[in-house]
């Protein structure tokens, strides 16, 4: 520790070159954390799933709809709580690019299958009171200013109809980013759409287990159930679910770790190059070091403290700008597909050893030349 | 007076270290934009070339996806008579065709995606240039078999030829793979129209109906005609421009990702341009105060130095154009989430991308060396000559 005070002065001693190393370092650092969070966030669902909840779906593909009286025979199996139809809608709020998912379910149970929607007992109430009533996540409300009593209107492709809803309340927790209403008014205005093939059926359906241990179970039978009719079913527990979703996006995910990996060696560069200039100006220094006495490794220790002092500094401070970032600044408000954008506490700890790590890397090779030099060698240097 | 280049060139040389470390940092830079770029390019080439501009396509009105749109059979049969549509022999040239989404898993995960199946009739081939089967045979009309895209065969489990999968309750035998000049239906398995009918007990309409026009004007008369009869309740549009506007979601995203990660490797990538250009006009204040003796301006150490960091950071871009060169032999595959199903495509490396990718990085070194420069010709000459 004695000599810290020597590190210290050695950081600030070309103060704009330090300056311009350590923006380098919090900007790679910034992106690292972008993109990691991005991977986190696509994975999100499937990691924060409820382990007791199954969805069960047609087998072949959603494109296909399961009939609705398969909703008693579902009830009747050992372990199963609670069960509800789960309807993509697929409405347009104005105009394509407000994309948000809207789903018919049932407002009875919803409350039971989903306990991480949090809403007033009042706002239950009034939305399981109004036919037409739907509720949305915070977020949209957020986004399109939607207020309780509001009346909107979506417009659906798959029923080729404009459905309005009457707003009953704004729910938190989920995915904020979502539209619910009542499977009775979707029925309705399938059969004025005339829509044969959608009437009386669900797009999936959301259930609820007794516990999670009965969850492969429970999915086995109702797929046993259903496997020789019309609509044979694939039951599977919610993170399954979601992760069937998460692997639509295919090669996205290794794509950006190729991205992460170009930016960490490109960042290894910059501080590579830095510190080689840093190291090789000094090797007069050196050279007068090693004459008074200093040992090797305590000239090489203070390079190595120095590149070190520079990558903590920088990590923390691009680690610590990303997260006051996207605290305060919710970017999965504008980014279809993510329900939030909170960087983990892995990604924050990996990226932090990650600078430490390019911090060592990077003043190891140009070290060792420079101390390895004859205190003759080092004196005469022309650096 | 201008400096000889020679000047430029053999400094760059002497601190040969610092040149190849800066010119590799602009180059992962560019590298890493024209990776995300060619992935978005390769969408957008994909979806707008799956259009030919005299198909007309024809839609429910209110679709956006051919796989929530249904035309119906008896509507089909009055579309193909419309004036404008073209004729082989006495038939139209005009197909109706049906879309489903089977669920697959991809080769070496239980998880995958949906593929999009499609009913094609016998002017379907015709209307959709390029098919081609490169190994088994063409599906036989009215037999429950299909050909599998090459793409799609190779990415997913099961649908190799002699592979059977199902459609509701109905099972398919795979006969042949087949490709499409990279156009979008490289991405579907293709079956008979009526047998998927059957499957799907949709017998009594099709998806999407598309019919081939013969001139601009005849194509323009068409789409008015169908999309305006109050009766039909259809829209019909080129259909060109049907597959550009899938292009939305996906390469949009894409598209915001490459600048916003461009935008701050560019300026981490500047940065240390710049740290190694101050060290580099440090390390020659004498030799700049030599050459204002010998009677070089300020205007061309200014130069001099903003020619040398740019010639570095040109280096560095056609090296980063050289990273990611063989991209364009790579195929991937993402969701379209406008079809709700798997897009397989090729990366495209397209000449101007290559074009910006040399202006960004040229631009990264002159941003980057500017206050370097400055600073070195403003040095007055004794200082110089002094340090």
């Amino acid at each position: 520790m004695k000599f810290a005070k020597l590190i210290l002065k050695n950081v600030l001693r070309n103060k704009r070159r330090t300056l311009l190393t350590l923006s380098s370092l919090i900007v790679s650092l910034f992106l690292i954390i972008s993109l990691a969070t991005i991977l986190t966030e696509f994975e999100r669902g499937s990691q924060e799933s409820n382990p007791s909840r199954l969805m069960s779906r047609h087998s072949v593909s959603l494109a296909f709809v399961l009939p609705i009286a398969d909703l008693q025979r579902i009830q009747t199996v050992k372990g199963v709580k609670a069960v509800m139809p789960f309807t993509w809608f697929g409405g347009i709020y104005k105009d394509e690019r407000n994309f948000f998912a809207n789903f018919a379910v049932d407002a009875a149970k919803m409350k039971e299958i989903y306990p991480e929607l949090k809403m007033s007992d009042a706002e239950w109430q009034a939305f399981a009171a109004d036919r037409q009533g739907a509720i949305v996540g915070k977020k949209l409300q957020i986004l399109y200013g939607f207020t309780p009593g509001q009346r909107i209107t979506l417009k659906s492709p798959i029923y080729n109809a404009d459905v309005e809803f009457i707003i009953r309340g704004i729910c938190t927790g989920g995915d904020e980013k979502t539209l619910f209403f009542h499977h009775e008014y979707l029925d309705e205005l399938v059969k004025a759409a005339g829509a044969e093939w959608a009437t009386d059926k669900a797009g999936l359906f959301a259930m609820l287990a007794d516990k999670p241990e009965d969850v492969p179970r429970i999915g086995q039978e109702i797929d046993a159930m259903f496997a020789n009719t019309d609509a044979p079913t694939k039951t599977e527990s919610e993170r399954e679910f979601a992760a069937s979703f998460e692997a639509m996006t295919g090669g996205v995910k290794q794509f950006l770790y190729a991205i992460m990996a170009a930016i960490t060696f490109s960042l290894l560069l910059v501080m590579g190059n830095t510190m080689a200039m840093t190291v090789r100006e000094r090797t007069k220094e050196v050279g007068t070091l090693k004459a008074i006495g200093f040992q090797r490794h305590t000239i090489a220790g203070l390079f190595l403290g120095e590149s070190i002092l520079l990558a903590i500094v920088g990590g923390a401070i691009g680690i610590g700008g990303a997260v006051l970032l996207y605290r305060s600044f919710d970017m999965s408000l504008y980014i279809p597909n993510l329900v939030s954008f909170i960087p983990q506490t892995e990604t924050l700890i990996g990226a932090f050893v990650l600078s430490i790590l390019v911090g060592v890397v990077s003043v190891v090779y140009s070290t060792y030349r420079v101390t390895g030099l004859t205190i003759a060698e080092a004196l005469r240097s022309t650096e | 007076m201008a400096l000889p280049i020679k000047y430029n060139l053999r400094n760059l040389v002497v601190r040969k270290g610092s040149t190849l470390a800066t010119a590799f940092t602009i180059g992962l830079t560019v590298a890493v934009f024209l990776m995300v770029m060619a992935l978005a390019r390769g969408i957008d080439m994909t979806l707008s070339s799956s259009g030919e501009p005299l198909n007309v396509i024809v839609v429910r009105e209110g679709s956006t996806a051919e796989l929530n749109s249904s035309v119906s059979r008896e509507q089909f049969n009055d579309l193909k008579y419309l004036d404008g549509v073209v004729r082989e022999g006495d038939e139209p040239l005009a197909t109706g065709e049906l879309i489903t989404l089977i669920y697959k898993p991809r080769k070496g995960m239980s998880q995958g995606s949906n593929v999009q199946v499609r009913g094609v009739g016998p002017m379907s081939f015709k209307l959709h240039s390029g098919f081609q089967v490169v190994s088994g045979k063409r599906f036989q009309p009215g037999l429950m078999e299909a050909v599998v895209s090459k793409r799609i065969g190779e990415r997913f489990q099961g649908l190799d030829v002699g592979d059977k999968f199902r459609i509701q309750t109905t099972e398919f035998t795979v006969v042949g793979i087949f490709e499409s000049g990279g156009k979008a239906f490289e991405s579907e398995i293709w079956v008979d129209v009526n047998a998927l009918a059957a499957a799907t007990k949709r017998g009594d309409s099709f998806s999407s109906a598309v019919l081939r026009v013969s001139d601009a004007n005849a194509l323009a008369a068409v789409t008015k005609r169908i999309t305006d009869d109050p009766k039909l309740h259809l829209k019909a549009l080129s259909e060109r421009k049907f597959y550009e506007d899938q292009q939305g979601i996906a390469s949009g995203l894409l598209k915001g990702l490459a600048w916003f990660i461009f935008f701050i490797m560019a300026v981490g990538a500047g940065f240390a341009g710049m740290n190694t250009m101050y060290a580099a006009v440090a390390r020659r204040t004498k030799e700049i105060g030599t050459l204002r003796v010998l009677g070089f301006g300020r205007i061309s150490i200014l130069l001099a130095f903003l020619l040398e960091s740019v010639a570095v950071a040109l280096v560095g871009a056609a090296l980063g154009i050289l990273l990611a060169l063989p991209l364009n032999f790579v195929s991937t595959g993402t969701s379209n989430w406008a079809t709700f199903s798997e897009i397989a495509f090729n990366f495209r490396l397209t000449p101007d991308l290559m074009g910006w990718a040399l202006a960004f990085g040229a631009i990264i070194g002159i941003v980057g060396s500017l206050l370097p420069s400055i600073r070195a010709s403003r040095f007055r000459i004794v200082d110089a000559l002094r340090a």
